[in-house]
């Protein structure tokens, strides 16, 4: 693994508990970075809804790394089975027949889909009304502290950058092999076949340069995503990742150094055969475990402990950031060199 | 002059970075392991015919995203003791140009070492005929002058099978340079 550490390394804390699957972060991204016709499928920024196979469907098996975190061979994963082409629609034959008179010709895609990015939305696990389950897991590039992707690219089009450690891929010298989407165990680096380069997430490089967060988080309606630096003790990013311990990178085991960081869902508990609740969380922990690592034990020990405090009527400085009361506070980039949204 | 030419696995353990080189550690066997060469020079320059046999031509990637193209390079010294398999070195390069299955214009390549293959427009002049017959590829490639050539009269050439999962440094190769005489 090549060792990256960098001056600086910014993150991203999401609160699962608050994300309602609105895919505006998706939307927002999409629109500010990623038109190109030949990335429609893409999604640096996409929201799966967990448990689930998510987007590429069943990436965690599309490898790159084993769960020791030693390199193995991963798969561009396929358009049409795994990403899910971009739709198109049948707007002429509905024009047509809407001018022939017929009341409420169907607006469809035009080939069949086999996949998507939000296929699986709400379908989540258990039985009603006993344990059915699901929550929202929106996902971006880690930017991670060692990227599985810079390491497979033979031609050094891959970088991270020392004053932030943003990893960027360099459109010109990229020959399109695609080491870099195979490698990605999180596979978040997409091919344009049309213009033969990869592409991924900059984390709104040219707008934390401004001091402005992504769009992704200035535009999550949910308020559950907090952008800083590492190092910034003052910031929410330290406060969540190391004060309170309860902020956990996705798939530790495969050994990157994630830098996208994820407070674990809490949930309601299962109701008995008479219907009586349990004492077990809805969403199983040993399945929060196979996700965030051992560590997820005790972060949502901690916020229990925490949300119990507040239910007493007791000060939480831990939820009051959760909570988000001014969202400004959920941005700790220095200087804010423009207005923008 | 005609040579058959047996062609090896490039070695993986040579590509930068971490990832090709472990998971394709016992890529060892060359998806195409021989190729026909016919090197003329003749009044219009060199006549360069390469041929390998290919039952499962990719010629596009017709906008999917896990297809890879054929493709095929014929490469030269650009200085005497210019390596071979490792593409060239600082000060010594090879320089050639690159067919692929999906467009019509040559590539103009030119390396000083793995990792640093540079693309651009093939010198004026220069041009490949492609047809596939028989299970074949053939490629026949028309360079008016070519000076590195000229000087070292050696040649090396590499050939990547899309429908093998050939790209970049995955790729069948000559196992050295090729004497090809004038
Ligand atoms: S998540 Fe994937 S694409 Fe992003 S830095 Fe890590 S390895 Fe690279
Ligand atoms: S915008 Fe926020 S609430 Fe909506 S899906 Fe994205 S992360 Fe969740």
């Amino acid at each position: 693994m090549t060792a990256t550490e960098t001056n600086r390394q910014i993150a991203m804390v999401l609160d699962l508990n608050k994300c309602i699957g609105c895919q505006t972060c998706t939307v927002a991204c999409k629109k500010l970075w990623n038109k190109d016709t030949g990335t429609g499928y893409a999604y640096w920024n996409n929201v799966e809804t967990l448990p689930g196979a998510g987007y590429p469907r069943n990436w965690t098996e599309t490898g790159g790394r084993t769960d020791q975190g030693e390199v193995k061979a991963g798969s561009v994963p396929n358009l049409d089975e795994d990403y899910g082409r971009a739709w198109t629609f049948n707007h002429d034959e509905v024009r047509a027949r809407a001018g022939e008179g017929e009341q409420k010709p169907w607006l469809r895609p035009k080939e069949k889909p086999k996949w998507g990015a939000n296929w699986d939305e709400d379908r989540g696990e258990g039985s009603y009304p006993q344990d059915n389950h699901y929550f929202y897991l929106p996902r971006l590039c880690n930017h991670c502290t060692h990227p599985a992707c810079l390491d497979a690219c033979p031609r050094h089009a891959i970088e991270k950058r020392d004053e932030d450690g943003i990893v960027l891929v360099d459109q010109d010298r990229c020959h399109g092999y695609r080491f870099c989407v195979e490698s990605c165990p999180y596979k978040k680096v997409y091919f344009d076949p049309q213009r033969q380069v990869t592409t991924k997430c900059i984390f709104c490089l040219p707008r934390v340069e401004e001091g402005v967060a992504p769009a992704c988080a200035r535009q999550c309606p949910g308020r559950l995503r907090f952008v800083g630096y590492l190092d910034d003790e003052a910031g929410p990013i330290w406060k969540l990742v190391h004060e309170f311990a309860v902020a956990l990178p996705l798939h530790p085991e495969f050994d990157l150094g994630p830098n996208v960081y994820y407070v674990p869902p809490m949930s309601p508990p299962k109701l008995d055969a008479q219907g009586r609740p349990t004492d077990e969380p809805r969403i199983p922990t040993a399945y929060l475990e196979s996700l965030f690592g051992k560590q997820v034990h005790g972060a949502l020990r901690i916020l229990e402990l925490e949300r119990a405090k507040r239910r007493r009527g007791e000060a939480s400085e831990l939820m009051d950031l959760l909570i988000a009361y001014d969202w400004n506070e959920n941005f700790a980039l220095g200087e804010r060199k423009r207005e923008v949204l | 002059m005609v040579h058959k030419v047996s062609l090896i696995a490039a070695p993986t353990g040579l590509s930068p970075g971490g990832y090709v080189k472990k998971a394709f550690a016992d890529r060892n066997a060359p998806q195409t392991p021989v190729a026909e060469l016919e090197v003329v020079k003749g009044l219009t320059g060199w006549r360069i015919r390469l041929e390998w046999d290919c039952s499962d031509p990719v010629t596009s990637l017709a906008d999917d995203v896990d297809r890879f193209v054929d493709a095929a390079a014929i490469l030269a010294p650009g200085a005497p003791d210019a390596p071979w398999m490792s593409m060239g070195a600082p000060g010594k390069p090879v320089e050639g140009a690159l067919w692929r299955a999906d467009r019509e214009a040559l590539f103009g390549v030119r390396a000083e070492g793995l990792g640093t293959v540079e693309r651009s427009d093939a010198p004026a002049g220069w041009s490949a005929m492609a047809d596939r017959q028989a299970g074949k590829w053939r490629v026949s490639f028309h360079a008016p002058s070519w000076s590195a050539l000229d000087a070292q009269q050696q040649l090396a050439v590499a050939v990547w099978q899309g429908a093998k999962g050939d790209r970049g440094g995955l790729k069948s190769v000559s196992s050295g340079w090729i004497a090809v005489g004038s």
